[in-house]
């Protein structure tokens, strides 16, 4: 199973270049207020008033409390200056925090017509937090996989770039042709994954075909059977974020959220099938094919949980709003889970067609005694 | 007939055209983690002590997993102790990240969904959205732990006597195939799902500062983060089970 072999060596040095690049990043986000046009705050000081018992329509017990907050001001006009804050907070936090001291926050700061400064506050400011755990997880990463490692961070930021442009394409055209840019932005999505994971090979070509493959069965499977039930039991209304019309952006999520997923399972079934075919080159298109389902159908299981444990799981704070809410467990399946429920199944077909897929492909273009 | 019932039926007899028996055991395993998620959720509404409810269910999850996913007794034991090791050492990290990102409940975006509802709820978000990060990181983690110990135990059936030291590199050879794979697999199934919010947060204009500090944006980065670290913890943790293993049992022989 052997794939491409590294050029060469990320060395220590280049890790521990990394990490300390990483702590003074780090320490950077703490006082980069000055890059920031909105204003952002430091608490200095939290004072607490008293606790004021709330019950709802649903017998749920919950508190209300006010907080008043010192903050200094890092950036912009008011640089330097004092100002307090009000923040109402509760006990579950659904959609508000209790601030603590040292936090960083944004501000919008108003002048009322006695000169005295009035601000509210907007959002935490999150970017230490996620700038540390992202060097973590890089660092983690060049040091375990080293050379390996680098290839899979590339892989990804170049996607997280293709990405954000087919959205900015989207936008530009009203999102009338979103089906379109992001069913074409699949092909390049596995196309350019692909490329960096096996570089330009036989290997890679046939991966791609497979993933194609896979990507559009489980995708033609979707689109009839939707027309064929009427969509019944969906409710595309109750998707979250919408700003365009949200069926084909369904369809859309549903192409990428599987195509991840496609890829991993060809890749592996076509490189042990290569594998295979150079330790015992006199192996049958049969025996190739079934010893491709053989591979493949041992990792389909674990990667439909993947994809399925991460869409069932990303629904759980609005599921326990609804239940807290009185509404029933169907009520808050069909409301929550369901579209998430769809786009696993339509993933897990996906897996699975590429299965055969890939297992023909290989075999197919693995010719009997070839010893390539 | 409802959609969602004609797409599990078709997954169901794709499932077992293909993989026969594993076939229907892999989707077995489908069905029981949907009703461990469920219930998880259920009883979180219910009240029931968040955190460890989850914990609960997240082992139950890849017990069912991992020994649904696979035959092998070494394989599947390898994979399920090095798992929860992972999962212990990923909840660790999970528990003080999310209470300094503070990243739970709902973002100024959900203002519409929200309309007409409570949330004085009494139920403490923070904890839910501790337990949806360790839930979705458990896929990708039981999945990577099963391919390294399927991998070394397919290296030990051919070299049955190999040293234990050379295990650990086998076994970082072998994360090196399938991390990379991985990763996108990660990629595509966190992003691709919030194609809306990214086309959302374009439409509006948000700046770059707004979008990087965002709280749903955040919380999104932080469990697909969060499941890159399980996966690459998962390699070493998982090689290091399986040289226990090995070397116990040698040391049985001898003695």
């Amino acid at each position: 199973m052997s794939k491409v072999q590294p050029r060469y060596q990320v060395s220590w040095f280049t890790i521990l270049f990394v990490i300390v690049i990483g702590g003074l990043l780090c320490f950077a986000t703490q006082h980069n207020a000055a890059l920031y046009k909105a204003p952002v705050g430091q608490i200095i000081k939290v004072t607490n008033e008293k606790r004021i018992k709330q019950v709802d329509n649903f017998h749920n017990h919950d508190y209300s409390q006010k907080q008043i907050l010192k903050v200094r001001v890092l950036n912009g006009q008011y640089r330097n200056k004092t100002l307090n804050v009000q923040n109402t907070f509760s006990a579950s936090n659904a959609m508000d925090q209790a601030y603590r001291k040292n936090q960083q926050i944004f501000l919008a700061v108003q002048k009322k017509s006695d000169h005295k400064l009035q601000a509210t506050i907007t959002d935490l400011k999150r970017d230490t937090s996620i700038v540390f755990l992202s060097l973590l997880a890089i660092s983690l990463l060049l040091l375990t996989m080293k050379f390996s490692g680098f290839m899979a961070l590339l892989s990804v930021l170049l996607n997280g770039v293709l990405f954000f442009l087919a959205i900015k394409l989207d936008v530009l055209l009203q999102g009338t042709n979103v089906l379109e840019i992001f069913g074409v932005l699949a092909f390049g999505f596995a196309g350019l994954t692909l490329f960096l994971v096996l570089g330009k090979t036989k290997q890679m070509v046939v991966t791609f075909g497979a993933t194609i493959l896979g990507t559009l069965g489980s995708v033609l499977v979707t689109l009839i059977v939707l027309n064929l039930t009427h969509d019944q039991g969906l409710h595309f209304e109750t998707m979250e974020y919408v700003t365009q019309s949200p069926k084909p952006v369904f369809i859309a999520e549903t192409i990428l959220g599987s195509l991840g997923a496609v890829m991993d399972e060809s890749t592996d079934i076509i490189s042990s099938l290569f594998a295979v075919h150079r330790e015992t080159p006199d192996l049958t298109h049969r025996q190739l094919f079934l010893s491709g389902r053989e591979i493949g159908k041992s990792i389909m299981g674990p990667l439909i949980n993947v994809l399925f444990l991460i869409f069932m799981a990303d629904t759980f704070a609005m599921m326990v709003l609804y239940l807290r809410n009185g509404d029933s467990w169907g009520y808050a399946f069909t409301m929550n889970m369901s579209l998430g429920m769809v786009q696993s199944l339509v993933s897990g077909i996906g897996i699975v067609l590429a299965i055969p897929a890939a297992s023909w492909f290989a075999s197919s273009l693995l010719k009997r005694g070839d010893r390539a | 007939m409802s959609t969602i019932s004609v797409l599990v039926l078709i997954l169901f007899v794709a499932m077992v055209l293909v993989g026969g028996l594993q076939g229907l055991k892999s989707f077995l395993s489908l069905v029981i983690n949907f009703a461990l998620i469920f219930m998880t959720v259920v009883l979180i509404g219910l009240n029931f002590p968040i955190l460890g409810i989850t914990l609960l269910n997240a082992v139950i999850i890849l017990a069912v997993t991992i020994y649904l996913g696979d035959d092998d007794p070494l394989t599947t034991e390898t994979a399920f102790y090095g798992s929860v090791l992972v999962m212990v050492l990923v909840v660790l990290l999970i528990i003080p990240m999310e209470h300094w990102a503070v990243v739970q409940g709902f973002g100024n975006e959900n203002t519409e969904d929200l309309e007409g509802m409570s949330l004085l709820v009494g139920i403490k978000f923070l904890d839910v959205s501790i337990a949806t990060t360790i839930l979705s990181s458990l896929g990708a983690i039981a999945e990577a732990a099963i391919a390294i110990s399927a991998g070394l135990g397919e290296i030990l059936s051919q070299n049955p006597e190999i040293p234990v030291t050379r295990l650990f590199k086998d076994g970082m050879s072998v994360g090196r195939q399938i991390i990379g794979t991985t990763f996108n697999t990660l990629f595509f199934g966190f992003f691709g799902g919030f194609l809306g919010l990214f086309i959302w947060f374009e439409r509006l204009n948000y700046t770059w500062g707004e979008f990087v500090n965002n709280k749903i944006f955040v919380s999104e980065l932080l469990m697909i983060l969060i499941s890159f670290i399980g996966v690459i913890l998962t390699i070493p943790v998982t090689t290091w089970v399986m040289e226990l293993k090995v070397q116990r049992k040698r040391a049985k022989k001898i003695g």
